[in-house]
């Protein structure tokens, strides 16, 4: 079966600096992975290879199988693929209803509508007319998750969804992943968490050094495995 | 008084349609462009020369048309290369096109100057209360609040507003969202360029068409973008109205101040709120 994100043989950095070094990845339509490892080993420049803002040096990203010739900024967006980016990255200077109306700039239809996601997140709505900045950390990832699903995306990449937040932000935001797993979005996860890695994915992927050092689903390890490979 | 506070309204009306280009490019590109006099003196030459031949109001239009295009050419040419570069860099590419678009008037146009008649239908006077005031000096008025409502209405409320907005603040994220970023850009600047078109040859039956015009503009409308806080339109309105009124109540209550005042303002203003009226603080 075709994949709907490949990753083959990956080459990419930053400046002259490579960070990814011939990393294969895959994800199928609807599948839930996770891409786990230490900070440092080049996770988050995985999203930023999808995103075009790090330096793409080699290898092929191939969507539904079909290699993307040339990755600009909203090359993801445009294949469908939506992103909870590290750090939020809300935009002060919009409300938090214009952070979710940016969401939905391609128009894609969907499930995922201004009022579903107000459905989702009731503080969002009450605070709709207030800076997305003004907000508090774990309201602020409530607008970025919201601004991601407003795409109605077929893939969504998590990272580090939980960096910084309160546990029981943490609790209430793993709950909310765990119902849009249900739904038949696929999800990249990026994340140090293993206890959100094994509720919300299926498969993982172990990054070491900007490469896969090993793989499998997550089922079929214990998390003192997982916890050891990613400290190797 | 009346007259002098309209006299100032009109001028300020002026300054803030030009000035609406300036905090447009800045917004998107970060470029500060020192050719955005230029930009409304080649404006006001297009304009007057199609009025010529083809009335008033297809000079209006080919002088925002014109400049529309031209801004498009600049972005995908110089501004697009100057985001993100040192500000001294784009402080002398940018004044390097303001001074080739100069010659290029100078070379077309020659060195005299013109005066362009307003339209027929603007050309008398109206009387508040109890003062002539002439009509094209209300049209001026009137043209420059419609242009910047229709900003504001789109930037506040328009689907590609919203991306302006966005790109603005962090490319990347209106990028990551699908917006096409590199096609923002020469619309922006294109739009930009329009409005000092609009602007120029919606000023020259007010002020006279010369080469110099450019430069004369331009500081004033640094002075605006400066003290209004740069990249904020709020901030620029309000900066606009108050050189336009004091512009008008300085040549008649202290004419040999006049030209002085714009930038004391500027310093008090700096000094007391660095940022200017609407900027944020670093």
């Amino acid at each position: 079966m075709t994949a709907l994100l490949e990753l083959r043989n990956v080459v990419a950095g930053y400046g002259a600096a490579r960070i990814l070094h011939d990393l294969n990845l895959s994800i199928g339509e609807g599948e839930r992975v996770s891409v786990i490892g230490r900070n440092g080993v080049g996770k988050t420049t995985i999203v930023n290879t999808l995103l075009g803002t790090s330096r793409f040096m080699g290898g092929e990203v191939l969507y539904r199988g079909r290699a993307l010739p040339k990755i600009a900024g909203h090359t993801a967006a445009t294949c469908g693929i939506a992103v909870v980016p590290q750090g939020r990255k809300i935009l002060p200077n919009l409300t938090v209803a214009e952070n979710l109306r940016l969401g939905a700039a391609l128009g894609r239809k969907g499930r995922w509508t201004i009022d579903e996601i107000y459905r989702l997140f009731p503080i969002l709505h009450e605070r709709r007319n207030s800076s997305g900045t003004a907000l508090s950390g774990g309201q602020q990832q409530m607008i970025a998750i919201g601004r991601a699903l407003m795409a109605n995306p077929d893939l969504l990449i998590l990272d580090e969804p939980c960096e910084g937040l309160a546990p029981v932000i943490v609790d209430e935001i793993s709950a909310i992943f765990k119902n849009l797993a249900a739904t038949g979005v696929g999800i990249l996860l990026i994340e140090q968490h293993l206890n959100l890695v094994r509720e919300i994915t299926d498969r993982f992927y172990v990054i070491s050094k900007g490469s896969v050092v090993r793989s499998g689903h997550v089922a079929s390890v214990s998390q003192h495995d997982l916890q050891t490979s990613i400290m190797q | 008084m009346l007259t002098n506070a309209l006299n100032g309204l009109v001028y300020g009306s002026l300054l803030f349609v030009l000035s609406s280009g300036l905090v447009l490019v800045y917004g998107l590109r970060r470029v500060v462009n020192f050719s955005h006099g230029a930009l409304y003196m080649l404006g006001a030459y297009i304009g007057y020369s199609i009025a010529l031949r083809y009335g008033f109001t297809a000079g209006v239009l080919a002088g925002g048309i014109a400049l529309g295009l031209v801004g498009i050419v600049l972005d995908l040419l110089v501004f697009r290369n100057l985001s993100d570069r040192n500000p001294l860099v784009t402080v002398i590419v940018t004044f390097g096109v303001f001074l080739v678009l100069e010659d290029i008037v100078k070379s077309v146009w020659g060195t005299q100057n013109y005066t362009l008649d307003p339209p027929a239908a603007l050309a008398g006077v109206v009387e508040i209360g109890g003062n002539p005031f002439p009509a094209y000096r209300l049209f001026i008025i009137g043209a420059s609040f419609l242009m910047a409502m229709i900003l504001v209405v789109w930037l506040k409320f328009g689907r590609t507003g919203l991306f302006v907005r966005a790109a603005s603040v962090d490319p990347s994220v209106a990028a990551m969202c699908g917006v096409r970023t590199d096609l923002l850009g020469p619309a922006v600047v294109g739009l930009g360029a329009a409005f000092a078109g609009f602007s120029g040859i919606i000023a020259a039956p007010f002020l006279s068409l010369h080469p110099a015009m450019g430069s004369e503009i331009l500081v004033l409308s640094f002075v605006v973008s400066v003290i209004g806080g740069l990249g904020s339109f709020v901030g620029a309105f309000v900066s606009a109205m108050l050189l336009g009124q004091m512009q008008a109540f300085g040549t008649v209550y202290m004419p040999e101040l006049a030209s002085l005042l714009p930038f004391l303002l500027m310093s008090f203003i700096l000094i007391w709120r660095p940022q200017g009226l609407g900027g944020r603080s670093a």
